[in-house]
């Protein structure tokens, strides 16, 4: 069997760069995820979505992101409750005057591109969030298009979309190994021994992408980084914004559903290259400085009880950028991996624009900076607002 | 009270002093060492709170403080789960209709 495309991965990634692809006329697509869609990183994310942040290239690809979540409904033929788009806002807030400092240097950099974040006062969030406790905190910025999207929904609504153009998804498929001829890829080998041929193969296997290309002999510097996250009970609407602090390191946000979900980074997180070595367990340490810290800035969170946490894995990269594009060394592979703790929220625009770059149309915003093969020749970029 | 039960093969009831509770603003007798659901269930009452969707009656399910079904504001705390929750005198109790509404 040949396809033009096999994606490998059932994420955000792969399931809206099929749709994009389709869309665009790229022939016959496959896509082979090894569980179930969503069942890697994008299904155990915080569903945050966030322009936000204080690079020149991240914040155009986020302001990008939001116009296709703000738009996806009709795109891909589903509505907004179905995907749990809710734009309450993200609320960051700075706790030293140098924290707030940069903040207010990363908005102006988000004006460039005409996302209207605003500087706010201590005084200023004390009126607006009255239960955001602001002991501690300088200042903060807050751009009302920031919020939540359900991973799960969306990633389901690109595929039901990509379905009906004619993608072929198959889950509980495994890739062993992938497959080349000459420098060229072939197709790739699945667990099952069987394989499958292809033109071109785009590799969006989150922290499982560096053990796939080691079977073809490319090194690429992306590791499992294991982060925890958990979830209250649902109460009725108490908190419009995602509350984050990029130096204590915390993100909560209410759900549309009323559930609470929070998470704050590892203290001393391990690196992971191989499968074998992912830990997916949860600790109580977690449970323990999560609820300290939520419980500090958002005090009335002392009368909800958690329902349960989970770990997942952020998929690093040395300067926490995707790894996207083609390879050099392999001729038709290609990846799209590395969202460092932000691949969801960027899915839709990097599926997107890798899809243009793979069909040779122009692209709107260049991804070519964030080549895979960057890491070898030492051009990193480099971004000041991230958590962990 | 026909529907407390007194005889049980395995254990042994201790009916502790009688106190009252509030249930939407109306006096039950209950006995120390109830629970909120023993005690409505003693006194006829089987629907605790809403479905938050569909807005259906729910009641107890679980009765080991797991399944959320039993749900109730008491002493004025939405969310609080009446199959593990004890009663003491002048008790207030209320239904449940929404995912809890915070003070």
């Amino acid at each position: 069997m040949t396809y033009d495309i096999i994606i490998v991965g059932g994420g955000i990634q792969g399931v809206a760069t099929a749709y994009e692809l389709a869309k665009r006329g790229a022939g016959k697509i496959l896509l082979l995820e090894k569980t179930f869609l969503t069942g890697g990183s994008t299904g155990s994310c915080a569903a945050g979505i966030r322009a936000q942040f204080g690079s020149p290239f991240n914040v155009k690809l986020m302001a990008r992101s939001l116009e296709i979540f703000e738009n996806m409904a009709k795109e891909l033929e589903c509505d907004n409750d179905y995907l749990e788009l809710w734009q309450g806002g993200y609320l960051v807030l700075a706790y030293s005057e140098a924290e707030f400092e940069g903040l207010k240097r990363n908005v102006e950099v988000q004006h460039t591109y005409g996302l209207k974040t605003n500087v706010l006062s201590v005084e200023e969030v004390k009126k607006a969030f009255p239960r955001v406790n602001v002991e501690g905190v300088y200042g903060a910025t807050y751009h009302d298009r920031d919020g939540h999207a359900d991973p799960f929904h969306v990633t389901f609504a690109y595929a039901e979309a990509g379905k009906r153009l004619g993608v072929e998804i198959r889950e509980w498929t495994p890739v062993d190994t992938l497959l080349t001829e000459n420098g060229k890829i072939t197709g790739v080998r699945l667990q099952d021994g069987s394989s499958v041929y292809a033109e071109r193969v785009l590799v969006c296997a989150g922290a499982w992408t560096t053990s796939l290309l080691k079977t073809v002999g490319i090194d690429l510097p992306l590791w499992g980084e294991k982060h925890e996250i958990l979830i209250t009970e649902p109460w009725e609407r108490l908190l419009g914004p995602m509350v984050i602090s990029f130096s204590r390191g915390y993100y909560i946000q209410q759900r549309p559903h009323g559930s609470f979900i929070m998470g704050i980074p590892p203290e001393d997180p391990r690196h992971w290259y191989r499968p074998d070595e992912f830990d997916f367990s949860s600790s109580i340490d977690f449970l323990l400085r999560m609820s300290s810290e939520a419980t500090n800035v958002l005090p009335f969170l002392k009368g909800v009880n958690v329902v349960r946490q989970w770990a997942g894995l952020y998929e690093m990269t040395p300067d926490h950028h995707h790894a996207i594009g083609p390879l050099e060394d392999i001729s038709g592979l290609w990846v799209a991996a590395g969202g460092s703790g932000h691949g969801f929220m960027f899915g839709p625009v990097m599926a997107e624009q890798l899809s243009k770059w793979m069909m040779g149309e122009p692209m709107d915003i260049d991804l070519r900076p964030l080549s895979p093969d960057r890491f070898k020749k030492g051009a990193l970029v480099i971004e000041p607002a991230v958590v962990g | 009270m026909g529907r407390r039960i007194t005889v049980h093969p395995v254990i042994e009831f201790q009916k502790g002093a009688q106190v009252t509770i509030f249930y939407e603003g109306k006096p039950l007798p209950a006995y120390d060492g109830d629970t909120v659901a023993s005690a409505l269930i003693a006194n006829g009452i089987d629907v605790f709170r809403q479905s938050v969707n569909l807005h259906r009656p729910r009641g107890l399910f679980c009765a080991i403080g797991n399944c959320s079904s039993c749900l109730m504001i008491i002493d004025g705390v939405p969310n609080t789960r009446a199959c593990i929750t004890s009663v003491h005198e002048g008790m207030t109790v209320e239904q449940q209709l929404n995912k809890g509404m915070m003070p």
